[in-house]
Protein backbone atom coordinates (compact mmCIF):
# COMPACT_ATOMS: atom_id res chain seq x y z
CA UNK A 1 0.00 0.00 0.00
CA UNK A 2 1.46 3.40 -0.91
CA UNK A 3 1.02 6.58 1.09
CA UNK A 4 -1.19 7.97 -1.68
CA UNK A 5 -3.51 5.00 -1.41
CA UNK A 6 -3.76 5.65 2.30
CA UNK A 7 -4.80 9.24 1.82
CA UNK A 8 -7.24 8.23 -0.91
CA UNK A 9 -8.93 5.73 1.33
CA UNK A 10 -8.83 7.99 4.38
CA UNK A 11 -11.23 10.64 5.57
CA UNK A 12 -11.68 13.93 3.75
CA UNK A 13 -10.43 15.71 6.85
CA UNK A 14 -7.30 13.63 6.78
CA UNK A 15 -6.61 14.51 3.17
CA UNK A 16 -7.28 18.21 3.71
CA UNK A 17 -5.03 18.53 6.72
CA UNK A 18 -2.10 16.32 5.86
CA UNK A 19 0.78 18.49 7.18
CA UNK A 20 3.43 16.45 5.50
CA UNK A 21 2.07 16.93 1.95
CA UNK A 22 0.19 20.24 2.17
CA UNK A 23 3.21 22.58 2.26
CA UNK A 24 4.62 20.99 -0.90
CA UNK A 25 1.26 21.33 -2.60
CA UNK A 26 0.95 24.94 -1.48
CA UNK A 27 4.42 25.98 -2.58
CA UNK A 28 4.10 24.41 -6.03
CA UNK A 29 0.70 26.08 -6.52
CA UNK A 30 2.01 29.54 -5.61
CA UNK A 31 5.22 29.25 -7.56
CA UNK A 32 3.29 28.30 -10.71
CA UNK A 33 0.92 31.26 -10.26
CA UNK A 34 3.70 33.78 -9.82
CA UNK A 35 5.89 32.43 -12.56
CA UNK A 36 3.17 32.32 -15.20
CA UNK A 37 1.56 35.69 -14.49
CA UNK A 38 3.50 38.79 -13.40
CA UNK A 39 0.75 41.38 -14.16
CA UNK A 40 -0.27 42.87 -10.73
CA UNK A 41 -3.94 43.49 -11.60
CA UNK A 42 -4.34 39.99 -13.01
CA UNK A 43 -2.62 38.63 -9.94
CA UNK A 44 -5.04 40.53 -7.69
CA UNK A 45 -8.00 39.22 -9.70
CA UNK A 46 -6.65 35.72 -9.38
CA UNK A 47 -6.02 35.98 -5.65
CA UNK A 48 -9.22 37.83 -4.56
CA UNK A 49 -11.70 35.01 -5.23
CA UNK A 50 -9.20 32.52 -3.87
CA UNK A 51 -8.73 34.60 -0.71
CA UNK A 52 -12.49 34.86 -0.08
CA UNK A 53 -12.84 31.12 -0.68
CA UNK A 54 -10.02 30.42 1.77
CA UNK A 55 -11.64 32.66 4.42
CA UNK A 56 -15.03 30.98 4.03
CA UNK A 57 -13.38 27.54 4.06
CA UNK A 58 -11.51 28.43 7.25
CA UNK A 59 -14.76 29.56 8.89
CA UNK A 60 -16.54 26.34 7.91
CA UNK A 61 -13.56 24.24 8.97
CA UNK A 62 -13.31 26.16 12.24
CA UNK A 63 -16.96 25.52 13.05
CA UNK A 64 -16.64 21.86 12.14
CA UNK A 65 -13.46 21.56 14.16
CA UNK A 66 -14.98 23.24 17.22
CA UNK A 67 -17.91 20.85 17.20
CA UNK A 68 -15.83 17.76 16.38
CA UNK A 69 -12.93 18.21 18.82
CA UNK A 70 -13.02 15.37 21.35
CA UNK A 71 -13.64 16.28 24.97
CA UNK A 72 -10.65 16.39 27.31
CA UNK A 73 -9.92 13.19 29.16
CA UNK A 74 -11.60 12.78 32.53
CA UNK A 75 -9.69 12.14 35.75
CA UNK A 76 -10.83 8.52 35.56
CA UNK A 77 -9.49 8.19 32.01
CA UNK A 78 -6.19 9.84 32.96
CA UNK A 79 -5.84 7.36 35.79
CA UNK A 80 -6.36 4.52 33.30
CA UNK A 81 -3.43 5.55 31.09
CA UNK A 82 -1.08 2.59 30.66
CA UNK A 83 2.68 3.00 30.59
CA UNK A 84 4.14 0.25 28.46
CA UNK A 85 7.90 0.08 28.21
CA UNK A 86 7.90 -1.01 24.56
CA UNK A 87 6.21 2.18 23.35
CA UNK A 88 6.32 4.58 26.32
CA UNK A 89 10.12 4.76 26.36
CA UNK A 90 11.50 6.48 23.24
CA UNK A 91 14.58 5.09 21.53
CA UNK A 92 17.83 7.09 21.62
CA UNK A 93 17.33 7.52 17.84
CA UNK A 94 14.23 9.64 18.45
CA UNK A 95 16.15 11.98 20.73
CA UNK A 96 18.96 12.24 18.20
CA UNK A 97 16.52 12.86 15.33
CA UNK A 98 14.99 15.72 17.31
CA UNK A 99 18.39 17.27 18.04
CA UNK A 100 19.30 16.88 14.37
CA UNK A 101 16.33 19.09 13.49
CA UNK A 102 17.53 22.06 15.55
CA UNK A 103 21.30 21.66 15.20
CA UNK A 104 24.02 19.97 13.21
CA UNK A 105 25.73 17.92 15.93
CA UNK A 106 29.17 16.47 15.46
CA UNK A 107 28.16 13.02 16.63
CA UNK A 108 31.71 11.67 16.64
CA UNK A 109 32.52 14.12 19.43
CA UNK A 110 30.08 12.13 21.61
CA UNK A 111 31.92 8.80 21.33
CA UNK A 112 33.25 7.41 24.61
CA UNK A 113 36.14 5.13 25.43
CA UNK A 114 35.33 1.41 24.94
CA UNK A 115 33.77 -0.08 28.06
CA UNK A 116 34.62 -3.45 29.63
CA UNK A 117 32.67 -6.42 28.26
CA UNK A 118 33.51 -8.87 31.03
CA UNK A 119 31.08 -7.98 33.80
CA UNK A 120 29.83 -10.76 36.06
CA UNK A 121 26.87 -8.90 37.53
CA UNK A 122 23.80 -9.57 35.37
CA UNK A 123 22.14 -6.26 36.23
CA UNK A 124 25.29 -4.42 35.17
CA UNK A 125 25.44 -6.38 31.91
CA UNK A 126 21.81 -5.52 31.09
CA UNK A 127 22.39 -1.81 31.82
CA UNK A 128 25.53 -1.74 29.68
CA UNK A 129 23.83 -3.46 26.74
CA UNK A 130 21.35 -0.57 26.82
CA UNK A 131 24.19 1.96 26.95
CA UNK A 132 25.90 0.30 24.01
CA UNK A 133 22.70 0.35 21.99
CA UNK A 134 22.68 4.15 22.46
CA UNK A 135 26.34 4.23 21.38
CA UNK A 136 25.31 2.30 18.27
CA UNK A 137 22.79 5.02 17.41
CA UNK A 138 25.49 7.72 17.68
CA UNK A 139 27.73 5.76 15.33
CA UNK A 140 24.80 5.43 12.90
CA UNK A 141 24.10 9.18 13.11
CA UNK A 142 27.81 9.79 12.47
CA UNK A 143 27.55 7.32 9.53
CA UNK A 144 30.67 5.62 10.87
CA UNK A 145 30.54 1.98 9.71
CA UNK A 146 33.62 0.89 11.67
CA UNK A 147 32.29 2.36 14.91
CA UNK A 148 28.91 0.66 14.32
CA UNK A 149 30.73 -2.66 13.90
CA UNK A 150 32.85 -2.09 17.02
CA UNK A 151 29.76 -1.30 19.07
CA UNK A 152 27.88 -4.28 17.58
CA UNK A 153 30.76 -6.53 18.57
CA UNK A 154 30.63 -5.28 22.16
CA UNK A 155 26.85 -5.72 22.30
CA UNK A 156 27.17 -9.34 21.18
CA UNK A 157 30.02 -9.98 23.64
CA UNK A 158 27.90 -8.71 26.53
CA UNK A 159 24.73 -10.44 25.30
CA UNK A 160 26.60 -13.76 25.21
CA UNK A 161 27.56 -13.38 28.87
CA UNK A 162 23.83 -13.12 29.63
CA UNK A 163 23.27 -16.38 27.76
CA UNK A 164 20.80 -14.82 25.34
CA UNK A 165 19.48 -16.68 22.35
CA UNK A 166 20.91 -17.24 18.88
CA UNK A 167 18.45 -14.69 17.49
CA UNK A 168 20.36 -11.90 19.24
CA UNK A 169 23.61 -13.12 17.74
CA UNK A 170 21.91 -13.16 14.32
CA UNK A 171 20.80 -9.56 14.86
CA UNK A 172 24.38 -8.64 15.66
CA UNK A 173 25.51 -10.17 12.39
CA UNK A 174 22.85 -8.13 10.56
CA UNK A 175 24.25 -4.97 12.17
CA UNK A 176 27.65 -5.83 10.66
CA UNK A 177 26.12 -6.42 7.22
CA UNK A 178 24.04 -3.23 7.21
CA UNK A 179 27.05 -1.21 8.41
CA UNK A 180 29.10 -2.71 5.60
CA UNK A 181 26.46 -1.52 3.10
CA UNK A 182 26.00 1.92 4.78
CA UNK A 183 22.27 1.28 5.29
CA UNK A 184 21.89 3.84 8.06
CA UNK A 185 18.08 3.96 8.30
CA UNK A 186 17.85 0.18 8.40
CA UNK A 187 20.53 0.15 11.09
CA UNK A 188 18.41 2.35 13.36
CA UNK A 189 15.57 -0.17 13.17
CA UNK A 190 18.02 -3.05 13.56
CA UNK A 191 19.51 -1.57 16.74
CA UNK A 192 16.08 -1.28 18.33
CA UNK A 193 15.23 -4.78 17.14
CA UNK A 194 18.45 -6.06 18.75
CA UNK A 195 17.52 -4.36 22.01
CA UNK A 196 14.07 -5.96 21.86
CA UNK A 197 15.55 -9.38 21.05
CA UNK A 198 17.74 -9.10 24.16
CA UNK A 199 14.67 -8.20 26.23
CA UNK A 200 12.60 -11.03 24.74
CA UNK A 201 15.43 -13.46 25.35
CA UNK A 202 15.66 -12.33 28.98
CA UNK A 203 11.89 -12.75 29.41
CA UNK A 204 12.04 -16.22 27.94
CA UNK A 205 14.81 -17.12 30.39
CA UNK A 206 12.52 -15.96 33.23
CA UNK A 207 14.90 -13.04 33.77
CA UNK A 208 12.24 -10.37 33.24
CA UNK A 209 13.64 -8.25 36.10
CA UNK A 210 16.58 -7.33 33.91
CA UNK A 211 14.47 -6.15 30.97
CA UNK A 212 13.80 -2.67 32.34
CA UNK A 213 17.52 -2.24 33.02
CA UNK A 214 18.30 -2.51 29.30
CA UNK A 215 15.92 0.39 28.55
CA UNK A 216 17.23 2.34 31.52
CA UNK A 217 20.85 2.01 30.38
CA UNK A 218 19.90 3.16 26.88
CA UNK A 219 17.94 6.15 28.14
CA UNK A 220 20.62 7.35 30.59
CA UNK A 221 23.32 7.11 27.91
CA UNK A 222 21.09 8.93 25.38
CA UNK A 223 20.46 11.66 27.95
CA UNK A 224 24.18 11.96 28.61
CA UNK A 225 24.87 12.29 24.86
CA UNK A 226 22.10 14.82 24.27
CA UNK A 227 22.79 16.99 27.32
CA UNK A 228 26.54 16.83 26.66
CA UNK A 229 26.15 18.21 23.17
CA UNK A 230 23.59 20.84 24.18
CA UNK A 231 25.69 21.97 27.15
CA UNK A 232 28.64 22.56 24.82
CA UNK A 233 26.54 24.13 22.03
CA UNK A 234 23.70 25.72 23.99
CA UNK A 235 20.52 26.98 22.33
CA UNK A 236 17.19 27.38 24.15
CA UNK A 237 15.28 25.33 21.57
CA UNK A 238 17.70 22.40 21.92
CA UNK A 239 17.64 22.66 25.72
CA UNK A 240 13.85 22.18 25.71
CA UNK A 241 14.34 18.74 24.15
CA UNK A 242 15.58 17.48 27.52
CA UNK A 243 12.11 17.72 29.04
CA UNK A 244 11.03 14.13 29.75
CA UNK A 245 9.43 14.00 33.22
CA UNK A 246 7.53 10.75 32.81
CA UNK A 247 10.36 8.57 31.54
CA UNK A 248 12.36 8.67 34.76
CA UNK A 249 9.15 8.24 36.76
CA UNK A 250 8.36 5.11 34.74
CA UNK A 251 11.91 3.78 35.19
CA UNK A 252 11.81 4.45 38.91
CA UNK A 253 8.51 2.62 39.19
CA UNK A 254 10.06 -0.35 37.36
CA UNK A 255 13.06 -0.34 39.72
CA UNK A 256 10.78 -0.06 42.75
CA UNK A 257 8.92 -3.12 41.47
CA UNK A 258 12.05 -5.27 41.36
CA UNK A 259 12.28 -8.12 43.89
CA UNK A 260 13.95 -7.16 47.16
CA UNK A 261 17.03 -9.24 46.31
CA UNK A 262 17.52 -7.40 43.01
CA UNK A 263 17.16 -4.04 44.75
CA UNK A 264 19.92 -5.01 47.18
CA UNK A 265 22.39 -5.17 44.29
CA UNK A 266 24.77 -2.24 44.99
CA UNK A 267 24.53 -0.93 41.41
CA UNK A 268 20.73 -1.08 41.35
CA UNK A 269 20.64 0.53 44.80
CA UNK A 270 22.87 3.36 43.53
CA UNK A 271 20.56 3.90 40.55
CA UNK A 272 17.49 3.96 42.78
CA UNK A 273 19.25 6.59 44.89
CA UNK A 274 20.56 8.60 41.91
CA UNK A 275 17.55 8.72 39.59
CA UNK A 276 15.44 11.23 41.59
CA UNK A 277 18.10 13.93 40.97
CA UNK A 278 17.93 13.28 37.21
CA UNK A 279 14.13 13.18 37.32
CA UNK A 280 14.03 16.62 38.98
CA UNK A 281 16.31 18.07 36.30
CA UNK A 282 14.24 16.86 33.32
CA UNK A 283 10.84 17.56 34.88
CA UNK A 284 10.53 21.27 34.08
CA UNK A 285 7.24 22.68 32.77
CA UNK A 286 6.63 22.73 29.01
CA UNK A 287 6.91 26.55 28.80
CA UNK A 288 10.19 26.77 30.75
CA UNK A 289 13.51 27.05 28.94
CA UNK A 290 16.37 25.36 30.84
CA UNK A 291 19.49 27.52 31.20
CA UNK A 292 22.91 26.35 30.08
CA UNK A 293 23.71 25.59 33.73
CA UNK A 294 20.55 23.47 33.99
CA UNK A 295 21.71 21.49 30.94
CA UNK A 296 25.19 21.11 32.42
CA UNK A 297 23.60 19.68 35.56
CA UNK A 298 21.74 17.07 33.46
CA UNK A 299 25.02 16.21 31.72
CA UNK A 300 26.82 15.86 35.05
CA UNK A 301 24.19 13.69 36.75
CA UNK A 302 23.61 11.41 33.74
CA UNK A 303 27.38 11.18 33.18
CA UNK A 304 27.95 10.09 36.79
CA UNK A 305 25.24 7.45 36.53
CA UNK A 306 26.70 6.17 33.26
CA UNK A 307 30.18 6.02 34.75
CA UNK A 308 28.84 4.02 37.70
CA UNK A 309 27.10 1.65 35.28
CA UNK A 310 30.15 1.04 33.10
CA UNK A 311 32.77 0.71 35.87
CA UNK A 312 33.69 -2.79 37.03
CA UNK A 313 33.25 -3.16 40.81
CA UNK A 314 36.93 -3.87 41.47
CA UNK A 315 38.21 -1.13 39.14
CA UNK A 316 39.99 1.77 40.76
CA UNK B 1 5.85 -58.63 60.80
CA UNK B 2 2.79 -58.14 58.66
CA UNK B 3 2.58 -54.50 59.67
CA UNK B 4 6.30 -54.11 58.76
CA UNK B 5 5.65 -55.44 55.20
CA UNK B 6 2.70 -53.09 54.89
CA UNK B 7 4.94 -50.18 55.92
CA UNK B 8 7.49 -51.11 53.21
CA UNK B 9 4.72 -51.43 50.61
CA UNK B 10 3.33 -48.03 51.65
CA UNK B 11 6.82 -46.53 51.41
CA UNK B 12 7.38 -48.02 47.95
CA UNK B 13 4.04 -46.68 46.77
CA UNK B 14 4.92 -43.21 48.08
CA UNK B 15 8.27 -43.25 46.31
CA UNK B 16 6.62 -44.36 43.06
CA UNK B 17 4.03 -41.61 43.38
CA UNK B 18 6.70 -38.99 44.07
CA UNK B 19 8.71 -40.18 41.05
CA UNK B 20 5.63 -40.04 38.82
CA UNK B 21 4.88 -36.52 40.07
CA UNK B 22 8.45 -35.43 39.36
CA UNK B 23 8.22 -36.82 35.83
CA UNK B 24 4.96 -34.97 35.21
CA UNK B 25 6.45 -31.72 36.57
CA UNK B 26 9.59 -32.12 34.46
CA UNK B 27 7.48 -32.67 31.35
CA UNK B 28 5.45 -29.55 32.12
CA UNK B 29 8.53 -27.35 32.50
CA UNK B 30 9.95 -25.77 29.34
CA UNK B 31 13.30 -27.12 28.18
CA UNK B 32 16.23 -24.84 29.03
CA UNK B 33 16.40 -22.06 26.47
CA UNK B 34 12.99 -22.89 25.01
CA UNK B 35 10.66 -19.90 24.58
CA UNK B 36 8.13 -19.32 27.31
CA UNK B 37 4.71 -19.89 25.61
CA UNK B 38 3.24 -17.04 27.66
CA UNK B 39 5.75 -14.64 26.10
CA UNK B 40 4.75 -15.53 22.53
CA UNK B 41 2.07 -13.48 20.74
CA UNK B 42 -1.28 -15.07 19.94
CA UNK B 43 -2.58 -15.53 16.39
CA UNK B 44 -4.95 -12.57 16.86
CA UNK B 45 -2.05 -10.38 18.02
CA UNK B 46 0.10 -11.42 15.07
CA UNK B 47 -2.74 -10.57 12.65
CA UNK B 48 -3.35 -7.18 14.28
CA UNK B 49 0.36 -6.40 14.16
CA UNK B 50 0.59 -7.37 10.48
CA UNK B 51 -2.32 -5.07 9.70
CA UNK B 52 -0.73 -2.17 11.63
CA UNK B 53 2.59 -2.78 9.89
CA UNK B 54 0.82 -2.59 6.54
CA UNK B 55 -0.17 1.00 7.33
CA UNK B 56 3.24 1.80 8.84
CA UNK B 57 4.88 0.52 5.65
CA UNK B 58 3.19 3.29 3.69
CA UNK B 59 4.67 5.91 6.01
CA UNK B 60 8.13 4.39 5.83
CA UNK B 61 8.07 5.16 2.09
CA UNK B 62 7.94 8.78 3.20
CA UNK B 63 11.01 8.55 5.43
CA UNK B 64 9.30 7.51 8.66
CA UNK B 65 11.16 4.92 10.73
CA UNK B 66 9.06 2.25 12.39
CA UNK B 67 9.54 1.57 16.07
CA UNK B 68 10.12 -2.13 16.67
CA UNK B 69 8.26 -1.79 19.97
CA UNK B 70 4.51 -2.29 19.97
CA UNK B 71 1.71 -3.00 22.37
CA UNK B 72 -1.15 -5.51 22.19
CA UNK B 73 -4.43 -5.30 24.05
CA UNK B 74 -8.12 -6.02 24.06
CA UNK B 75 -10.57 -3.40 22.90
CA UNK B 76 -14.37 -3.15 22.93
CA UNK B 77 -16.93 -0.45 22.07
CA UNK B 78 -17.12 2.20 24.83
CA UNK B 79 -14.04 0.72 26.45
CA UNK B 80 -11.15 2.70 24.94
CA UNK B 81 -7.55 2.06 25.88
CA UNK B 82 -5.10 4.84 26.79
CA UNK B 83 -1.34 4.50 26.35
CA UNK B 84 1.35 6.98 27.32
CA UNK B 85 4.09 7.88 24.86
CA UNK B 86 7.02 10.23 25.45
CA UNK B 87 7.87 12.35 22.43
CA UNK B 88 10.42 14.90 21.26
CA UNK B 89 9.37 18.26 19.84
CA UNK B 90 10.22 18.79 16.20
CA UNK B 91 9.93 15.11 15.28
CA UNK B 92 6.93 13.94 13.26
CA UNK B 93 5.00 10.94 14.54
CA UNK B 94 2.32 8.57 13.28
CA UNK B 95 0.51 6.39 15.82
CA UNK B 96 -0.98 3.39 14.09
CA UNK B 97 -3.51 0.92 15.48
CA UNK B 98 -5.14 -2.09 13.87
CA UNK B 99 -7.39 -4.83 15.11
CA UNK B 100 -8.00 -8.45 14.26
CA UNK B 101 -11.27 -10.21 14.87
CA UNK B 102 -14.80 -8.85 14.95
CA UNK B 103 -14.04 -5.11 15.30
CA UNK B 104 -15.60 -3.05 12.50
CA UNK B 105 -14.21 0.45 12.94
CA UNK B 106 -11.53 1.93 15.20
CA UNK B 107 -10.05 5.39 15.78
CA UNK B 108 -6.81 6.81 17.21
CA UNK B 109 -6.79 10.14 19.05
CA UNK B 110 -3.92 12.00 20.75
CA UNK B 111 -4.11 14.04 23.97
CA UNK B 112 -1.46 16.03 25.83
CA UNK B 113 -0.25 15.09 29.30
CA UNK B 114 -3.16 16.97 30.92
CA UNK B 115 -5.71 15.16 28.77
CA UNK B 116 -6.37 18.01 26.33
CA UNK B 117 -7.13 16.98 22.74
CA UNK B 118 -4.23 17.47 20.30
CA UNK B 119 -5.22 18.09 16.65
CA UNK B 120 -3.71 15.48 14.36
CA UNK B 121 -3.95 14.21 10.83
CA UNK B 122 -6.22 11.22 10.67
CA UNK B 123 -6.29 8.04 8.72
CA UNK B 124 -9.24 5.74 9.32
CA UNK B 125 -9.93 2.64 7.27
CA UNK B 126 -12.29 0.42 9.27
CA UNK B 127 -10.01 -1.78 11.36
CA UNK B 128 -6.91 0.33 10.72
CA UNK B 129 -6.49 3.85 12.06
CA UNK B 130 -3.65 6.32 12.51
CA UNK B 131 -3.04 9.80 13.90
CA UNK B 132 -0.06 11.91 12.84
CA UNK B 133 1.36 15.10 14.30
CA UNK B 134 4.49 16.99 15.27
CA UNK B 135 4.56 17.85 19.00
CA UNK B 136 5.23 21.45 20.00
CA UNK B 137 6.72 20.43 23.34
CA UNK B 138 8.80 17.41 24.36
CA UNK B 139 7.24 15.20 27.00
CA UNK B 140 4.39 12.79 27.62
CA UNK B 141 1.32 12.44 25.39
CA UNK B 142 -1.59 10.02 25.57
CA UNK B 143 -2.80 7.90 22.67
CA UNK B 144 -6.41 6.72 22.81
CA UNK B 145 -7.45 3.67 20.83
CA UNK B 146 -11.20 3.24 20.62
CA UNK B 147 -13.51 0.84 18.89
CA UNK B 148 -16.32 2.79 17.26
CA UNK B 149 -18.35 -0.26 16.19
CA UNK B 150 -18.12 -4.02 16.25
CA UNK B 151 -17.43 -6.72 18.79
CA UNK B 152 -14.52 -6.96 21.28
CA UNK B 153 -11.23 -7.54 19.48
CA UNK B 154 -7.45 -7.62 19.84
CA UNK B 155 -5.51 -4.51 18.85
CA UNK B 156 -1.89 -3.67 18.13
CA UNK B 157 -0.49 -0.15 18.52
CA UNK B 158 2.85 0.92 17.11
CA UNK B 159 4.37 4.13 15.90
CA UNK B 160 6.64 5.67 13.30
CA UNK B 161 8.72 8.83 13.52
CA UNK B 162 11.02 11.02 11.50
Amino acid sequence: MSKNEIWNSGTQEGKRNNPFSFPEFLSSRFSSLVSTDDNPSRLALTFLPMFSRIVSLLLVAGTAFASAAPAPLTAKELAAVAKVESVSIPTPAEAMAALGKVAKPNWQSRYRQPIPTTFSNRAQIALNIGGLIADGYIAVEAEDAQQVKNTGKDIIALAKTLGVSESVIARGNSIFEFAERNEWNTLKEELEATQNEVKLSLEQQHDADLVCLVSLGAWIRATEILSGWIADNYTPVAAKLLRQPEIVALMRAKLDGLPAKAKEDPLVADLIAGLPALEALVSFSSDKVPTQNDVKAVKEVSGKLMKRISTKPNAK
Amino acid sequence: MQSGTQEIRKGKALVMRALALLLVCAAALPAPGAPDPAALPTDAEVKAQASALEVAGAFSNDGFKNRDGHVFGKIAPKEPKFIQVNLYSGNQYWFIAATSGPAKRIAVTVFDEKGKFVPTELYENNTQAAAGFSPQASGPYIVRIEELSGEPATFCLLYSYK
